[in-house]
């Protein structure tokens, strides 16, 4: 309730006055400290009037490498006609619009992609006017995709299939054929997190779809939400009659806005069918879902967190065990997906395990059920011709992705490395001596007597980069050879530190530290002398955070100390 | 407790029941939770007879664990597989078969804890903190594991200190976000202050709203600063100099036990007061000994133990302000003649003026003869010692007796206790009560039949709510339902409304002051349609430290019906107070506020402005001003310059009078008309020039005589110090003397909106 009643307050008055916050207090009956330490959490609110207008710059990973920074000078001077006071520019993390980089630019909470400098400056300038800004649209056509069944018809014959055997171990079983794995980030078997979920005593249970995509370079949930969202919405329900679940929420990132009227639309649709609400389909089964739109941040991506601020407090993760399987939304078991994910369970459904698990390509499907089977969606962005996101085989090589589906690279530079899970997983190089690589990894896939491996050649699965000492993220990230590595890594370090939720010491003091040595670097105040430090602190970051935040944040750093040493 | 668990330490094997109770302070009872691998290793520890070999730092046996500092990281290995990350020993449950190696045998345990500890010590002011063996729980740890400094960068920018808390010092520099002080002021004391505010590196620990401590619901019980390991809470006491140092003979400490059996005191916790043994300090007077003196400045109050105390006024009851103008019938001109002038002389028709002067003190002094008793139980000085005011008046023992006199943090948690609250309230309306009802002249004036006034004040003795509110507290907003009325004991209430361009300042209403009677009265017929119904027409707010005294509507109305001439009275202030919001609304409405109003000019309604294209620089006005004031010039022909026109400084007669908050005899006021009066009982403290923003408000000495108050009967010669501000005095033709004497025109007076359209008109 605090997050919405924040969110009205500022709706009304432009900014949380601290008279509507003690009035609030009262009202709600809850102490004066428990409103202040969400509303100042959240990077949606504000606790001063500040300025009419308010342009904020995307500034991480492919923006930052296609020029945010110029964009970010050129907007600011043009504020500083309009008039400091009344205009502000300034940075923003990742608003996931990667593909369309530099021009990731929100002016009072309105988010603008691929809009040239001129279109910008005018907006600005109607801003500054109080005209009314435009939203911005897009496409919401389907693209032929394998995952829709219905070629975006909603027809939730998934659910349909369901509700005549009610057989809920049997889609266990097709999800468990099918390889399906969390495809947020971090891979866990969706079929194992269901069964868990299942298996927990319990009335009540939950459904959330993490729709938070906040990584740097990671948009393609943005595309599955905005043209299937029937898909997700199926997914949630079907989560929800396997494991006993009656509400489930859409737990969105606010800058998606027009993502979420795509949702709300979709959800509109599927309750006038009655697929949503109670008695489904004459079965008198019951499922609502609700949205929640979050206060900002990326670190709400992150399960737990993501489940405080669902709970009104600041969005820190918890600690574990217990997991959300278990102890959840309001401490009851839970099931927490990602959108593709869910996205993915009514094809499997209708095709089947199998076919599913057949979409994976370069022997990914001899047989391995815990490997890399399957398809997926990938963001691909930074020095290509054509990012964008794509649906792929699992097990698909670099070489392919960058050159057949993004159409090369970017302004005739040559590639100089890549980033397979935005800044999360640090970057590789495009050749990786065999003595870099894991012994056991070294053994098993390189050729007789190849030196090392060529990194166009590396197949994208979970199993393969895993194997490798990397990891397979959604966002894809390309640098050319103009890119300066250790400005790059810096960007991804500060974002980091930028979002770290400050609940632990070893993310909330260690990435600001990391970020100060990486800053003394480049400005040539710190020499190499310093690297070893780094890699204690890099150590302790992995091994002693609460979260995935700070266990990845030194990975930048730490990629580019093992793979490119001659850029510090 | 359940079934015991196995697990090893170190290798070495130890058995540990499942479970233990736990309080769960958001349910607010005991519950059972899972034993944690830290208490499994206490329990070793106390077994084997050596040290436990897991640090901690955010975590203390008797709270809830949060696992935020991470310096208990431990390994965990189950089936010899050690996990992908450490475990927070203090967090992760104990499990059967768990084996656990902590930085004794685990180099990279050892790391983890020694990286940890240096990124807390690169930011912690440790060297430049007072010390105390044991305080700082990270320095310990950074010893027991050698090391030394840190390698990393320290913080390039320095966090906030906090000393706005008259009981804690908060040094945010020091702080680690261990959570402990948060835990312990809602958890173990559940009083719900503080909490965490921002994100990532620059969160931080905030009171309330981020408030400063001191102005935040804080009751100083002391439990975050006994839960800092940090030294980012501390007791004042460990970094404020002796108090005492300064009063001869030195006084005694009053001992917290001792203490504790007064019934002001009881309610306080006894470690809070041995805490602040050194606070209260027991003070003896023989007769004629002067106990405080009116115009200083002073950080205690007082509580008379045994004995009476004398309190008065020691200033000249008489006025500075100009002789009124002899109008001859011929027109002569006028020679003008300035001094203090005595009250029987002063023409001036003033209705309001008080007969009673309001001090900082449960007694109020009568205007013609400001002497007054107090005795055993009475507190006074609250004002100066919470607000930074001057001493109001001066307090002479009158007797031998002896006096408490006690620093802010104790009077603080006094006001803050319920108990000492209840006794306070209690000693209000017992003996109080009836003194400062009398110095509000809305009933004094009114109800002047002393038998009718002693009925009235026995009416009001248990009906009136006594309420306090902290600096900034809004007490209600314009249009917000009417419902009480409201008189001001301490502090000073901001009004305020809204107009177009921003909130305007009407006035501020200091003690004997009164409010809030528009809206409740509007039910009546006289007033409907002028006033909206039953709704404030105004914003109220506290400017300090504020105790009001709440009459409530049925007790209002009650009132009015049972004093017929409060009635009448009530409903012509009422139609005053709204004529004069009118005509400052028509002053503001309809202006383009820019700069103007930065500068504060458009709050001005008479400023001095001279032509410099007429000004010759004769200094006429200076010179008239001096000569019809006592030859103290009260302007200077120098100021801020807006195209021809320059500013004098002058009293402006703002809208906004900051120079009237605060006076501690309320001597300095705005009457009927806008020009700014200081009163012949000014103490001479000085704090209104202080507060005017434009330096507009002297301080002068003038020769008197007066007669001794010790001595009835006897004059001495003093030089009194008196603030002296431009009281628009008249001349001949209805303009002030400086305007009157310019030869040239070139000195004008107008109001700030006059002057913006004149340098407006000429651009």
């Amino acid at each position: 309730m605090i997050v919405q009643e924040l969110v009205a307050i500022q709706d009304r008055c432009g900014y949380l006055p601290d008279e509507e916050l003690r009035a609030l207090a009262r009202r709600i009956s809850v102490p004066l400290h428990r409103i202040h330490e969400v509303a100042s959490f959240y990077p949606l609110y504000r606790l001063n009037p500040g300025s009419s207008v308010t342009v904020r710059v995307c500034r991480d990973m492919a923006c930052h490498l296609r020029g945010a920074a110029r964009l970010k000078g050129v907007l600011q001077a043009l504020a500083n006609e309009i008039g400091p006071d009344q205009v502000c520019v300034e940075g923003v993390s990742c608003l996931g619009q990667c593909d369309s980089a530099p021009s990731a630019v929100s002016i009072n909470d309105h988010v603008y992609w691929g809009v040239s400098e001129d279109e910008l400056k005018k907006r600005m300038h109607a801003a500054a006017a109080k005209e009314t800004l435009p939203h911005q649209h897009g496409n919401r056509d389907p693209l032929g995709w394998k995952i829709d069944p219905y070629d975006g018809k909603p027809r939730y014959e998934a659910v349909q299939k369901f509700m005549e055997k009610r057989d809920a171990d049997g889609i266990l079983k097709s999800i468990e054929v099918a390889g399906l794995r969390g495809m947020g980030g971090a891979g866990f078997p969706t079929f194992r997190k269901w069964s868990f979920v299942r298996g927990t005593p319990g009335d009540v249970k939950y459904v959330v779809c993490n729709a938070d995509e906040s990584e740097p370079g990671t948009f393609k949930d943005r595309e599955l939400l905005r043209r299937t969202p029937h898909l997700v919405i199926e997914g949630m329900l079907l989560a929800g009659l396997v494991t006993g679940a009656k509400h489930g929420y859409l737990y969105i990132r606010h800058e998606y806005h027009d993502e979420l009227e795509a949702f709300e639309d979709a959800l509109e649709d599927a309750r006038s069918r009655n697929v949503i609400g109670d008695n489904i389909l004459g079965s008198g089964l019951t499922f609502k879902l609700d949205i929640f739109v979050s206060p900002g941040g990326y670190i709400q991506g992150e399960e737990s967190a993501l489940l405080e601020a669902m709970e009104d407090r600041r969005g820190e993760p918890r600690n574990k065990p217990p997991f959300p399987v278990t102890h959840g939304l309001y401490n009851k078991p839970t099931v927490i997906n990602n959108v593709e994910t869910l996205a993915w369970v009514p094809s499997i459904i209708i095709h089947g395990g199998e076919w599913y698990k057949n979409g994976g390509t370069n022997g990914a499907t001899n047989g391995a059920t815990n490997g890399a089977t399957g398809m997926r969606f990938v963001s691909i962005s930074g020095d290509v011709k054509k990012p964008g996101v794509y649906e792929v085989p699992l097990g698909q090589t670099v070489r392919d992705l960058i050159f057949n589906c993004a159409g090369g690279m970017h302004g005739g530079q040559k590639l100089k490395a890549i980033a397979t899970s935005g800044p999360s997983g640090g970057f590789l190089p495009t050749f990786i001596p065999a003595d870099k690589l894991p012994p056991k990894f070294a053994k098993e896939k390189l050729a007789q007597g190849a030196k090392g491996l060529d990194i166009l050649d590396l197949p994208l699965d979970f199993n393969t980069v895993g194997a490798m000492g990397g990891m397979l993220g959604a966002a894809f990230v390309v640098y050319g050879d103009r890119a300066k590595m250790l400005e790059q890594a810096l960007n991804c370090v500060e974002f980091y530190r930028n979002e770290s939720c400050g609940k632990c010491v070893p993310c909330r003091v260690g990435s600001q530290k990391l970020v100060d040595i990486m800053d003394g670097m480049l400005q040539g105040q710190m020499k190499r002398e310093a690297l070893p430090i780094v890699s204690e602190l890099g150590q302790t970051m992995t091994l002693a955070s609460i979260c995935g935040l700070g266990q990845v944040a030194a990975n930048p750093m730490l990629t580019l100390m093992k793979y490119f040493p001659e850029e510090i | 407790m359940g079934d015991l668990v196995r697990l090893k330490i170190d290798g070495q094997e130890i058995a540990v029941p499942a479970t233990k109770e736990a309080y769960d302070p958001l349910f607010k009872k005991h519950v059972t939770i899972p034993t944690t691998i830290y208490d499994a290793a206490v329990a070793l520890a106390q077994k084997s007879g050596q040290p436990n070999p897991i640090p901690i730092l955010c975590h203390r046996e008797h709270i809830n664990p949060v696992a935020v500092c991470r310096v208990c990281s431990v390994e965990v290995k189950m089936g010899g597989v050690p996990g992908r990350v450490l475990a927070p020993a203090c967090y992760r449950p104990v499990e059967n078969k768990m084996e656990v190696e902590t930085a004794q045998t685990n180099e990279r345990v050892k790391t983890t804890v020694r990286c940890v500890t240096q990124l807390l010590l690169s930011d912690h002011p440790s060297g430049e903190m007072p010390s105390h063996e044991g305080d700082n729980e990270l320095d310990v740890i950074a010893r027991r594991y050698d090391i030394h400094g840190s390698p990393y960068p320290r913080a390039k920018e320095k966090r906030a200190h906090d000393n706005s808390s008259v009981v804690i010092a908060v040094d945010h520099n020091a702080c680690i976000l261990c959570d402990r002080c948060i835990r312990a002021c809602n958890e173990i004391r559940d009083n719900q202050v503080l909490g965490r505010m921002g994100k990532g590196y620059k969160a931080q620990i905030a009171f309330d709203l981020n408030n400063p401590m001191g102005d935040s619901t804080c009751v100083a019980c002391g439990e975050c600063a006994v839960s800092c390991p940090t030294g980012a809470l501390l007791h004042r006491k460990e970094v404020e100099a002796d108090p005492w140092q300064n009063v001869s003979p030195r006084p005694g400490p009053v001992r917290a036990d001792e203490l504790s059996g007064h019934p002001l005191f009881e309610g306080v916790s006894v470690p809070f007061l041995r805490w602040n043994e050194g606070s209260v300090v027991r003070r003896q007077f023989k007769k004629g000994d002067v106990i405080c003196r009116e115009g200083e400045f002073g950080s205690t109050a007082f509580l008379i133990e045994k004995g009476k105390v004398k309190v008065f006024l020691q200033s000249p009851r008489a006025h500075v302000q100009s002789r009124d103008g002899w109008k001859g019938l011929f027109g002569l001109i006028q020679k003008f003649t300035s001094g203090l002038v005595s009250r029987s002389r002063n023409g001036q028709k003033d209705e309001k003026q008080p007969r009673y002067i309001h001090i900082d003190a449960p007694v109020a002094l009568e205007l013609n003869n400001p002497i007054a008793m107090m005795s055993e139980g009475d507190i006074f000085g609250e004002m100066t010692c919470m607000n930074h005011y001057p001493r109001s008046a001066t307090v002479v023992a009158d007797e031998d007796c002896t006096v408490l006199e006690m620093l802010r943090n104790v009077l603080y948690i006094l006001q803050r206790n319920k108990k000492s609250r209840a006794w306070l309230d209690q000693r209000y309306r017992d003996r109080s009560i009836n003194n400062h009802l009398r110095g509000v002249p809305l009933f004094a004036d009114v109800l002047e039949d002393e038998e009718e006034f002693q009925r009235f004040v026995n009416y009001l003795r248990l009906r009136v709510e006594l309420r306090r509110l902290t600096p900034g507290e809004v007490l209600f907003r314009q249009d917000d339902p009417a419902d009480n009325f409201y008189m001001v004991r301490v502090g000073f209430i901001k009004v305020s409304q809204r107009r177009p361009g921003g909130e305007q300042i009407l006035r501020y209403i200091g003690p004997g002051g009164y409010f809030g009677e528009i809206g409740i009265l509007s039910r009546l017929p006289e007033l409907a349609g002028k006033v909206p119904a039953g709704v404030r027409t105004a914003t109220c707010a506290a400017l300090d430290h504020v105790d009001l005294v709440v009459v409530k509507p049925g007790v209002f109305v009650a009132l009015n019906e049972h004093f017929p001439k409060l009635r009448q009275h009530f409903l012509s202030i009422a139609e005053e107070h709204l004529r004069r919001d009118q005509e400052n609304k028509a002053d503001v409405d309809g202006v383009a506020l820019g700069d103007f109003l930065q500068q504060g000019l458009m709050n001005a309604q008479s400023l001095l402005v001279l032509d410099l294209e007429k000004c010759t620089r004769c200094d006429e006005c200076t010179k008239a001003c001096a000569d019809s004031h006592d030859g103290v010039t009260r302007l200077i022909r120098e100021g801020l310059r807006f195209d021809k026109w320059l500013v004098a400084s002058s009293c402006r007669s703002c809208l906004d009078p900051y120079c009237m908050v605060g006076c501690p005899v309320g001597s300095i006021r705005r009457k009927d008309s806008r020009e700014i009066h200081i009163e012949d009982w000014c103490i001479g403290c000085g704090k209104c020039a202080q507060n005017c923003p434009y330096g507009n408000i002297n301080m002068h000495g003038f020769d008197e005589t007066i007669s001794d108050p010790l001595n009835p009967g006897r004059k001495i010669a003093v030089v009194q110090q008196k603030a002296t501000v431009c009281d628009l005095c008249e001349s001949l033709d209805g303009q002030p003397s400086c305007v009157y004497a310019c030869p040239h025109d070139a000195a004008h007076r107008m109001a700030g909106k006059e002057l913006m359209e004149q340098v407006g008109a000429h651009n």
